[in-house]
């Protein structure tokens, strides 16, 4: 894997696809590292693109530091390698943790896009996701970075996902915690403290930007992309069926083509930024891939008017048994 | 970051071997001379002037390492291979020269840059010295040995954020980006050690 060289901090990425084509970059989670973007590559570098790839500070190969890491460093990291590889400007797609970094580098860095795309993040604390995020630093603190690997599992993928997969997360995680260290995942979370919420600079965000959010994700819920959604003018939220928050992991099928579509788009002035709902097909090859979305986009459940008769309001009485008289 | 593929073949070993002796011993030799040196240091440090609520935990961090090094001692099946003990001496050479380093007079009770370097290379050391990964799957959870290395590497990660606290808040004059500098320096070491550790523990 290169690596360059950020002040004092080395950088680990992967560019891959042929020199003049569209540049897409990946922006990972947390605990992730660059090489979870190995099967986007895969796809989208037959398909005319180049994939740039690296770890965060902090993360994977690329320096951890200990004392001190400033949130807004991590956008003038991508600004600095862009200009070392010599890109000028490209599509940057980002999800979760890295998804705060997109947000702020379409904030301050607008010019350098062509688009982008937010999976699974916020752009402010919510009350509920700032204790989460508390939660996750005690835990992380007191306990270790083996029962905060154990704690993302669950919150971020399926049922059937964890059941299909049960044989594997043992490695999984045991590679997980190869890969990363706990002072410097504490050293990211730590960063937080110092958040100022991004809503307010939204509005700066002109880039046609995607704002992809998985149906029953409660680590970021609907709230913080609805938040992004309002107020990015240029912008759809996307909402992919039956995903938990990392659905870039677990269905990177439906992802790579619902990016595949919006690119397109792009590419060919076609995109209309609306800030309209859509709901992303389940399957990957379907003909209608953005399917509109009927509704209350905010609501779980989606409640009739009670226009029926009022005898069938209410679930019926069971009559009591009749009972025999004993002797 | 240490290859990974360097845990995974001791713990192939360790998987076709067991814990033998001659693991165990591997194993301790390494753990112990690390933490024999943070224990050194903070046996140096606890009874600086002016430490006021770090001397708490100064104290603490020494008498937890002492605890780690008491319980892997005692648990270890000792192998009586003496060549052990010097190849492995060799292996865990670089750590013990720089804790001889940071320990020379006048010793970090009167050399502030003595004093950030031993918490810095405790701080590597508790980090990136790890061995959860090392066990196999099918390990028995309740093999004293394996509760002994279980408990000490979730006691290093409580230990762990001593040090960060310590790096993070100390009052020091060493500029941030040289003490960002001396703690990857520091990794890097520690890297370099348990690296040759891991490819040690993975030859028959």
């Amino acid at each position: 894997m290169p690596t360059t060289q950020y002040g004092h901090h080395q950088v680990h990425y992967e560019l891959t696809g042929e020199a003049g084509r569209p540049v897409i970059t990946f922006l990972n989670g947390l605990t992730q590292n660059a090489n979870l973007w190995k099967s986007y590559a895969d796809y989208f570098v037959p398909r005319g693109y180049r994939v740039l790839a690296y770890d965060m500070l902090g993360q994977g190969r690329s320096s951890k530091p200990v004392i001190d890491i400033k949130l807004a460093m991590h956008a003038d990291l991508l600004d600095h390698l862009l200009e070392q590889l010599d890109i000028e400007k490209t599509h940057l797609a980002s999800i979760s943790f890295g998804g705060i970094v997109g947000l702020d580098f379409a904030i301050r860095y607008g010019h350098r896009l062509h688009s982008l795309t937010a999976m699974s993040t916020f752009a402010e604390l919510t009350p509920q996701l700032g204790l989460l995020g508390a939660v996750m630093l005690q835990g992380l603190a007191e306990v270790g970075l083996p029962y905060l690997q154990s704690m993302l599992y669950p919150m971020n993928m399926s049922s059937a996902w964890i059941a299909a997969n049960r044989e594997r997360i043992p490695a999984m995680k045991r590679a997980g915690y190869i890969g990363n260290d706990g002072y410097a995942m504490q050293n990211l979370m730590e960063s937080f403290v110092e958040f100022e919420p991004l809503t307010p600079n939204l509005h700066k965000i002109k880039v046609p930007t995607l704002i992809m959010n998985g149906e029953f994700d409660f680590f970021t819920p609907r709230e913080c992309h609805e938040v992004i959604r309002s107020k990015v003018k240029n912008s759809r939220l996307l909402i992919v069926q039956r995903a938990y928050h990392a659905f870039t992991l677990e269905m990177p099928a439906v992802t790579m083509r619902q990016l595949e579509i919006f690119l397109e788009q792009v590419g060919t002035k076609t995109w209309q930024g609306d800030q309209s709902v859509w709901i992303a097909a389940d399957d990957p090859a379907a003909e209608v891939q953005w399917l509109p979305c009927a509704g209350d986009w905010m609501r779980a459940v989606q409640a009739q008017a009670a226009t029926v008769p009022p005898a069938a309001q209410a679930p019926a009485r069971r009559k009591a048994p009749t009972r025999k008289k004993t002797p | 970051m240490i290859d990974p593929a360097l845990y995974d073949k001791a713990r192939d070993r360790i998987a076709a071997a067991g814990f033998t002796p001659e693991i165990q011993t591997k194993i301790t030799l390494l753990v112990c001379t690390a933490k024999n040196g943070n224990l050194m240091f903070h046996s140096g440090v606890q009874w600086m002037q002016n430490l006021n609520v770090v001397q708490q935990f100064i104290l603490s961090q020494y008498s937890r390492e002492l605890e780690a090094v008491t319980l892997l001692s005692r648990t270890t099946h000792w192998s009586k291979d003496p060549a052990l003990a010097m190849e492995g001496s060799r292996i865990v050479a670089p750590l013990m020269l720089a804790w001889g380093q940071i320990m020379l007079p006048p010793g970090p009770m009167l050399n502030p840059q003595a004093a950030y370097r031993g918490i810095s290379l405790g701080h590597a050391q508790l980090a990136r010295i790890r061995l959860l990964p090392v066990i196999p799957d099918k390990a028995d959870p309740l093999d004293p040995f394996v509760v002994a290395l279980q408990r000490i590497e979730t006691e290093n990660g409580r230990m762990l954020q001593t040090q960060i606290r310590l790096l993070k808040n100390i009052g020091t004059e060493i500029p941030i980006e040289e003490r960002e500098a001396l703690v990857e320096q520091d990794q890097e070491l520690v890297d370099g050690v348990f690296g040759e550790f891991l490819t040690w523990l993975a030859a028959p």
